[in-house]
């Protein structure tokens, strides 16, 4: 391999106008039609954004750009020329780079090993770091992409994780590059450096593909949008031209609302009350600190942080899966920290896992079996230790139509279903236990935007049934549609307390990273 | 109900496969696969004394099996099936022998020292497994091997009759399991078995603790969370999966050799537990699997008179057996892992 990568050289204007053309493509895994008849045309120096729901297609067609997928029919057209992209080895000499959702890197190595891993510089058969290292700084100076080439890579953040992500794709001579969902992981401070690194590239003439859930950004970093639905190309415009309500349209197919929801004032008891909770992680590390706060009846508590800043260990402990180690959490008097977990579930506890697919289900059993977890001792399920599975049917077909879950029926394997359907089957059985206590992690997280819209409906209906909720997210909007309060996490802490109907993303997004905004601690008496 | 045709057509597909390989291995011998096939199947079902034999090998198979059934529906893997039976057989015969009971009770106390040892026996591995989340494979095998040898030793050197093998006394004709009929030693424990496994399959698919049991087996992580005690839970389906290897030494104590011999099981233990496997833990499925071993092992009896293979081929066909349902397990968990993929990225 050369040396001198092709991203050192000066940017040159290419003959063609368009960077990347994809034209009637089609891809089916067997039945299903993950991408028909679809047309992309990326026109150079642009940002060019994809959105859609989960399944409307994105990835599988970002995957058959790269050449990790075949179409089974279409062209593709990379600067102006036919090409058959076999492998990701010729999209890359095409000129494409891909930063994948799921970074790949190897942490043990330093940053500008991990930038060259496969494409290593060489001298005399042995790896020249010291050239890496100097490729590296240089590569990270002309396209203002800060890291320190020697560190280890173990020690970075995520948002610098993500910085040697795109160093890697530049340092193979990348002139277009694919995002695919960037700023899932990131504060909204570092997304917002991550745009501007986006936008001096496309300064520099080069073109991005950046695939999002996220409107907001959409509409912030990119040029022109395009839209898929079920697979199929629903438009394409100057992002400028178009509103975020707009968009949802496109993407759903009718209008869908996620202002926040209106709600009448609650002044209900406490429910929960947590008084300095203290818990470690799987290394035995604190990962909750001193966590204090409480949860009304009829009232819906947000916590917001960046993913990994002690949520999962918050609803842990309450949930009676992590031991605390340290400090009380009273559920109507009971402490959870003492229980166990069907003992918690007892004392009122419903709990809507972050982990769907590992703790709210088991993915090979049937609708009823799922829903049948935690009454199996109870009518009309069981009768002294004798399921019956024909009182559960019925229950489950009726939770079906209640919920709206869309399946054949109550024996339909839940792996099959999607992702939104998969959280409301697990909202069916918490939310229809009667507890007091609404323990909700992550309830949109790979959701359709319909189904996030009646999940977020079926949230508000708990809370007016004086019900009280504790919803925790990564998604500030979520937070910002759903909570009466919202409580932010970093490190471990609550960092500070902020109303939900007056929040502002900009001061909970410094909580976010850990910087004590000032006037907010004491702004809401809890 | 597609899914239980696609897992049955799958093991069948891995048995003819291990068929066939093990024909090739017998041609390499020089000998005719068809008349080993023919032989093993006369041998198996030749005649009514010889179906009675094939039944009398499938009791123990099976009864173990179920044992295996158990322990994999709730996510353990018992392998130490072997020893249970070594132990419950050696318990069964020591009431047998030496505690002089009315008939029928004699055998009904019998059985239930048996189904205690066994389960006493799994409570030291199944102990730490629960609370020190020591691997239960392995420490279940090596529980295997002091099984034997203390059998061994008790037998030669506290229990010996004099002269002779090394065997107990015989026991008491008060705690014979009585025969099914007059030509063969086919007793009572095929019955056992059967109703044993008709009840399982019951518990597993009808009963609220059937249900948590699974639940712990199949997603273990969602039954914590469901409020289910996944520890306690294990701890007593090791328990219960020993108990019926105990019970599998008992019957064959009782039933076919009314008495302890040294090494008087050989190896009844693993064939169950293959049994089990390839009916992928269906107690009702391990009725047809046991069956099978059976037959190979009874028909297994006629290959050294008859031809010039050696019995030890029906070895060699188990293990292909084996070899080719992991490799199926282990395809399908690949193709479900990039099913799982595609499911949540598009």
């Amino acid at each position: 391999m050369s040396t001198t990568s092709p991203a050192m050289t000066a940017p040159e204007a290419g003959p063609a106008e368009t960077a990347v053309e994809l034209i009637g493509i089609t891809k089916r895994f067997g039945a299903f039609v993950a991408n028909e008849d679809v047309n992309l045309i990326v026109k150079r120096g642009e940002i060019h954004a994809i959105i859609g729901e989960n399944g409307a297609g994105k990835t599988t067609l970002m995957n058959i750009l790269f050449g990790l997928l075949q179409p089974d029919q279409g062209t593709i057209r990379l600067n102006g020329q036919d090409m058959v992209v076999g492998d990701p080895a010729t999209a890359i000499s095409a000129g494409l780079g891909m930063v994948h959702q799921h970074f790949k890197l190897v942490p043990s190595l330093s940053v500008a090993d991990n930038v060259f891993l496969g494409m290593e510089i060489r001298r005399n058969g042995l790896i020249d770091h010291t050239a890496q290292i100097e490729k590296t700084r240089e590569l990270s100076e002309r396209f203002g992409l800060k890291v320190d080439p020697e560190e280890r890579v173990s020690l970075l953040s995520v948002g610098i994780e993500q910085r040697i992500e795109i160093l890697k794709v530049l340092a193979r001579g990348a002139r277009t590059i694919i995002l695919d969902e960037p700023t899932a992981v990131l504060t909204p401070q570092e997304s917002r450096e991550l745009f501007q690194t986006l936008r001096g590239f496309v300064a520099g003439g080069m073109t991005v593909i950046f695939i999002s859930h996220h409107l907001e950004e959409v509409i912030e970093v990119s040029d022109t949008v395009t839209v898929l639905r079920h697979g199929k190309h629903v438009a394409t415009g100057p992002t400028s031209e178009l509103t975020k309500a707009d968009m949802v349209r496109m993407m759903v197919g009718r209008d869908v609302s996620f202002d926040r929801r209106p709600r009448e004032k609650s002044d209900g008891k406490v429910v929960l009350d947590v008084k300095n909770l203290w818990a470690r992680d799987d290394r035995r590390l604190p990962a909750l600190r001193d966590a204090s706060f409480t949860v009304r009846s009829g009232e819906v508590v947000g916590i917001a942080g960046v993913a990994g800043n002690g949520q999962t260990e918050l609803a842990e402990v309450l949930a009676g899966l992590r031991p605390a180690s340290h400090g009380s959490a009273m559920l109507k008097g009971r402490d959870l920290t003492v229980l166990s977990t069907s003992e918690i579930r007892e004392a009122g506890l419903a709990h809507v896992p972050g982990d769907r697919l590992v703790r709210g289900v088991d993915g090979n059993a049937s609708i009823s079996s799922n829903l049948l977890m935690g009454r199996q001792d109870k009518a009309p399920w069981s009768r002294k230790g004798i399921l019956d599975w024909r009182a559960a049917a019925t229950q489950t077909v009726e939770m079906i139509k209640r919920f709206d879950i869309r399946a054949r029926g109550p024996e339909d394997t839940v792996k099959r279903l999607s992702g939104g359907n998969i959280q409301k089957v697990v909202l069916a059985r918490e939310f229809t236990n009667e507890a007091d206590f609404l323990l909700i992690d992550q309830p949109t997280r790979g959701v359709d935007i319909g189904a996030q819209e009646s999940i977020h409906d079926e949230i508000m209906r708990q809370r007016a049934a004086g019900r009280a909720v504790l919803v925790i997210s990564v998604q500030l909007d979520e937070l910002l549609t759903l909570a009466d309060r919202i409580l932010v996490m970093f490190n471990g802490r609550i960092m500070g307390e902020v109303e939900g109907g007056s929040a502002d993303s900009e001061r909970i997004g410094m909580m976010m990273a850990g910087l004590e905004p000032k006037n907010v601690s004491d702004e809401v008496a809890s | 109900m597609n899914d239980k045709l696609r897992a049955f057509s799958g093991q069948l597909v891995a048995v003819l496969i291990a068929l066939a390989m093990g024909a090739v291995i017998i041609m390499l011998i020089d000998e005719s696969p068809i008349k080993v096939f023919m032989t093993l199947m006369r041998g198996a079902f030749g005649d009514q004394a010889k179906i009675a034999g094939t039944l009398l090998q499938t009791t123990p198979i099976l009864i173990c099996g179920i044992a295996a059934c158990i322990g994999l529906r709730g996510g353990m893997f018992n392998v130490g099936i072997e020893g249970q039976l070594f132990l419950g057989g050696f318990a069964a015969a020591w009431v047998g022998f030496a505690m002089p009971l009315p008939p029928g009770l004699h055998v009904v106390v019998a059985m239930a020292v048996a189904v205690i040892a066994g389960a006493a026996w799994v409570s030291i591995p199944a102990f730490f497994r629960t609370r020190y989340g020591t691997n239960e494979v392995v420490s279940t095998i090596l529980s295997n091997y002091v099984a034997v040898l203390l059998t061994s030793y008790l037998t030669i050197f506290l229990f010996k009759r004099p002269g002779g093998w090394s065997e107990t006394p015989p026991i008491l004709a008060s705690a014979y399991l009585p025969e099914l009929f007059a030509f063969s030693r086919l007793n009572w424990g095929l019955i056992i078995g059967l109703v044993l496994a008709l009840f399982v399959a019951w518990f597993f698919r009808s009963t609220a603790k059937g249900y948590s049991i699974s639940m712990v087996g199949s997603a273990p992580k969602f039954a914590e969370y469901g409020g289910i005690d996944v520890k306690r839970q294990g701890f007593l389906v090791l328990l219960a999966s020993g108990a019926v290897g105990g019970l599998a030494g008992g019957i064959e104590t009782l039933g076919v050799h009314h008495r302890f011999m040294e090494g008087f099981a050989p190896g009844f233990g693993f064939d169950g537990l293959i049994a089990a496997l390839l009916a992928n833990g269906s107690p009702i499925g391990t009725i047809v699997t046991a069956l099978f071993f059976g037959a190979l092992r009874n028909g297994s009896l006629l290959l050294e008179t008859d031809t010039n293979a050696s019995r030890e081929i029906i070895t060699v066909i188990q293990a292909l057996i084996i070899l080719s349902v992991s490799a199926q397990v282990l395809m399908k968990r690949r193709g479900d892992s990039t099913a799982g993929e595609r499911r949540w990225k598009f």
